[in-house]
């Protein structure tokens, strides 16, 4: 416990630094064009910040470093979305306040619930028929089929779905019972795969096969799981026109750097624009670069900070996946360290699947990147990842605590 | 639950690996390919800095100002033949040339590399900022001398071609020309559709089978993988029939048995067919990988096509016309260059380069030039070898037409086929250099589509003799 206390108070001058930057940066945009709402954020954003890594702590205990960095990189992404498209970022603002509420439910959804079993079998084939609504309602983007409209809000369901997803996997591998996890994770990956959403159905088969070792440590079927995944991504790759295209643009996109690679192009473009320091907030091109707020935003932050700046975002992953694992690690149940260790493993995958793909490294596929891509179902499901982490950390505390004071009552019998 | 943990702890240690994979391969790629990601001639950016910066200017070696900026406006050389000339190795101020100076040394002409004390002077003297002026290692006036050159004789005036000139010790680009040139202050709709593509530089982006001049690393992978074969006689009866194709030398010359110096010197394809059958295709391609084939060439300042020695499927008829550089083998002028510049610095290439140095208005120096090497292709045993066989290529065989008085001029010729749009055409080579610390320049010279009958030999040679004679006639100002 002494250990860990260096760490925990670097929170708060942490979250002091992370406001100023944000009231300065929004105000530097605000002098750009004078529009109201550029104040109102230079305001709204540090408030945001500051309840949740300054007051939520004290309803129960949290990591605080977890805290700041989640919301560091959420306004990261409303900046930047303000840059590039005002209005996407006052969305992207108000969907960043439903998310931290979402968060706080999360903490107490995992903090109340001790009895998942009703729940689990309950949420199974609602999630089900979540994430089976856009095949018969649904719009496509992009060759993928995996959203639909309801009363006005876009809905991603998969991007809901994989909260459910960790909670019933986490639930059913503490147990040891295999078949409801599997049959439930192979049902998920069948309708993905129906919807096209390749880059999800990664995401959910990859934290379901890394949870699976992590619980059961059997080597021989992780990798016969290994060997099955690698052999639908080859038969995906000669089943779906999409993916060869975008395997293809992968591998030389400046074959075509007009039309198919374009996207690519300007992604590394920007990239390689930005340089060292980068072009400076409210400089640069970023609007050339296709789809630059959902999956090509780390392509915006390179450009406008620069590659040192986008090294100490993926640090700040890094960081999150430190904690998170710490945090699955000192879990007192098996299911609660499941949760924690899945959270964490969907976060780092998704992150590393998505950036990626924008500096080439993967082939492109459509995910966004955790708190900072637009996209307001992304959003809260990544805060209610962070919640659910929280949550577990939370109890943790207080076992901690009781440990310690069960530890003192006995050193006082002795 | 002990176990778990540790598990847990495997699995953060993964997806830490995943980031540091990350972080490596962005690392990597930005500082490899960055700058030609950027230099891309439509990059905004660019276009949007070209409204607050005034470009810098681009000088060549000695001084002589290429481009610059007026009221606003990008300038070239007042004479149209010498701004014709170095059109393609400078590129224009609308980009139709892909990565010439104007393009590719974006971060310096349009300002993206000052540093922020001169940002924030540029904001306080109210004067509009200006990019970075770059000198070259080009000598404008060689360039438009090689121009001259191709115009000179009655079988290769008015012919598309390239030529590439460097110096073979130090890697510095002394010329670099493509024809057929364009007016970059007067570029009109007839220029775009010419079908001859001006915009197109010839002497790095295209790539041309090298037939016989390729004979230069097929010696080089006999000598290494047939000890003792410089010493043979070797028996040319005039064809060779391979696989039921026949093979003929040019002319149908019968030269009956010749040595390996000889066969160099009179360009025997027979010879070359059977030392290429000999050795098997491995050693053949490993000498021309050593000589950069299928390299992906990264040098910094130039953008050359990469070239191919093909490694896949290969009949024996294949492996045979690879001996003097037929099949699917293809290579640009900028890379033979490299290759004669190879054997003329004893084994060791340098990388070619096009900045003597780059200065900030202030007088700043951003950058300089030093040599580096690209990599080392053959041994100095070799490397001996071949320059007396190509010493005698000029001196006694098909290259005589190259040799100027008082210059120890050394190279190969070639004559190569391919087809174009289904009809036969034939490429005239030479690649060679002067064997002199005084004058360490070697260079390549292609002239497209020669009538028939004729070879690299009456058709390049005599290019690059004239330049030859004008680099010894301006000895000074090209070595200065």
């Amino acid at each position: 416990m002494k250990r860990e206390r260096p760490v925990r108070d670097l929170g708060r001058p942490l979250s002091r630094v992370v406001k100023l930057f944000f009231f300065t940066a929004f105000l530097l945009l605000f002098l750009r064009d004078f529009a109201w709402q550029g104040l109102l954020l230079a305001f709204t954003v540090p408030l945001m910040i500051s309840l949740t890594t300054d007051w939520l702590p004290r309803l129960f205990p949290c990591d605080k470093l977890i805290l700041s960095l989640t919301n560091f990189l959420c306004a990261l992404g409303v900046l930047v979305l303000y840059d590039t498209n005002p209005s996407y970022a006052y969305h992207q603002a108000m969907y960043y306040g439903v998310g931290l509420g979402a968060m706080v439910i999360c903490i107490y959804l995992v903090r109340l619930i001790r009895k998942w079993d009703g729940l689990v079998w309950l949420m199974i084939p609602a999630s089900l028929i979540l994430l089976a609504l856009p095949l018969r309602i649904g719009q496509e983007t992009y060759g993928a089929r995996n959203w639909f409209y309801i009363g006005g809000l876009s809905v991603q369901p998969s991007e809901i779905v994989k909260l459910s997803l960790l909670i019933i996997i986490a639930h059913f591998m503490s147990r040891r019972q295999m078949l409801p996890w599997l049959g439930f994770s192979v049902c998920c990956l069948g309708l993905l795969m129906l919807q096209k959403d390749l880059g999800t159905a990664l995401l959910y088969y990859g934290v379901t096969l890394l949870n699976y070792f992590a619980s059961s440590g059997n080597l021989g079927m992780t990798a016969l799981g290994l060997g099955g995944g690698a052999g639908a991504a080859v038969m995906g790759y000669k089943m779906f026109a999409h993916v060869k295209k975008r395997v293809a643009i992968w591998l030389n996109p400046f074959a075509d750097y007009d039309n198919a690679g374009y996207q690519i192009v300007q992604s590394l473009m920007a990239i390689a624009s930005g340089g060292m320091l980068g072009l400076g907030l409210g400089l640069g091109s970023p609007r050339t670069i296709p789809v630059y707020h959902t999956d090509f935003i780390f392509a915006v932050i390179c450009e406008q900070f620069g590659l040192i700046f986008g090294l100490c975002v993926l640090l700040m992953y890094v960081a999150l996946i430190w904690r998170g694992a710490t945090t699955a690690m000192a879990a007192r149940s098996g299911f609660h360290g499941l949760l924690a260790m899945g959270c964490t493993a969907m976060l780092g995958l998704q992150t590393f699947v998505i950036i990626g793909g924008v500096i080439k490294l993967i082939p492109l596929t459509g995910v966004t990147m955790p708190f900072v891509s637009y996209g307001g179902t992304s959003l809260v499901s990544s805060l209610c990842l962070i919640g659910l982490l929280q949550g577990v950390e939370s109890l943790n505390e207080d076992n901690l605590e009781e440990d310690t004071r069960l530890a003192l009552l006995g050193g006082d019998e002795e | 639950m002990k176990q778990q943990r540790l598990r847990f702890k495997l699995l953060a240690l993964f997806l830490f690996g995943l980031f540091a994979l990350l972080a490596v391969y962005g690392g990597y790629a930005i500082t490899t390919y960055g700058n030609r990601w950027f230099a891309y001639t439509r990059n905004p950016r660019i276009r949007a800095q070209k409204e607050n910066v005034i470009a810098g200017d681009v000088l060549d070696r000695s001084g002589v100002v290429l481009a610059t900026t007026v009221d606003g406006t990008r300038i070239y050389q007042a004479d149209e033949s010498a701004r014709r000339a170095v059109v393609h190795l400078l590129g224009d101020d609308q980009g139709q040339v892909s990565n010439g100076v104007e393009t590719f040394q974006s971060n310096y002409l349009y300002g993206f590399q000052a540093s922020l004390p001169e940002l924030i002077n540029s904001l306080f003297d109210g004067q509009p900022r200006r990019g970075d002026n770059v000198t070259l290692t080009i000598d404008s006036r060689l360039c438009t001398a090689i121009v001259k050159a191709f115009g000179a004789y009655s079988l290769t005036a008015g012919k598309n071609g390239a030529a590439v000139v460097m110096n073979y010790r130090t890697g510095e680009t002394l010329g670099m020309v493509s024809l057929p040139t364009f007016d970059p202050m007067n570029i009109t709709e007839s220029t775009a559709n010419d079908p001859g593509q001006p915009f197109w530089n010839r002497a790095t982006q295209s790539v041309y089978p090298p037939g016989s001049s390729f004979k230069i690393i097929t010696t080089d992978a006999a000598l290494t993988s047939l000890p003792g074969i410089q010493d043979t006689e070797i028996a040319c009866t005039g064809g060779l029939d391979v696989a039921g194709q026949a093979i003929r030398d040019y002319g149908n010359a019968v030269h009956n048995s010749l040595s390996l110096k000889r066969a160099f010197t009179v360009s025997c394809n027979n010879v070359y067919a059977l030392l290429a059958i000999r050795m098997k295709d491995d050693a053949l391609r490993r000498a021309a990988e050593s000589f950069g084939f299928n390299d992906n060439f990264l040098f910094k300042d130039i953008v050359v096509e990469n070239s191919v020695y093909p490694t896949t499927n290969r009949t024996s008829f294949e492996l045979a016309t690879s001996g003097f550089g037929q099949s699917a083998i293809v290579a640009s002028p900028m890379h033979l260059c490299l290759v004669a510049a190879a054997i003329a610095n004893d084994g060791v290439i340098m990388e070619p380069q096009l900045l003597r140095q780059v200065t900030s208005t202030s007088g700043a120096l951003r950058t300089s030039f030093s040599p580096r090497v690209y990599r080392t292709a053959t041994t100095a045993a070799n490397a001996a070898l071949i320059q007396d066989y190509m010493r005698s290529v000029v001196t006694s065989g098909t290259g005589t037409r190259a040799a100027v008085s008082g210059l120890t001029v050394c190279g190969k010729t070639g004559s190569a086929e391919s087809s174009l749009n289904g009809r036969a055409i034939t490429y005239g080579w030479f690649v060679g250099y002067i064997a002199d610390d005084d004058l360490p320049f070697a260079l390549a010279v292609v002239v497209e589509d020669i009538p028939d009958g004729e070879g690299g030999g009456s058709t390049a040679a005599p290019i690059a003799g004239d330049i030859f004679q004008y680099l010894k006639d301006n000895q000074t100002r090209v070595t200065q």
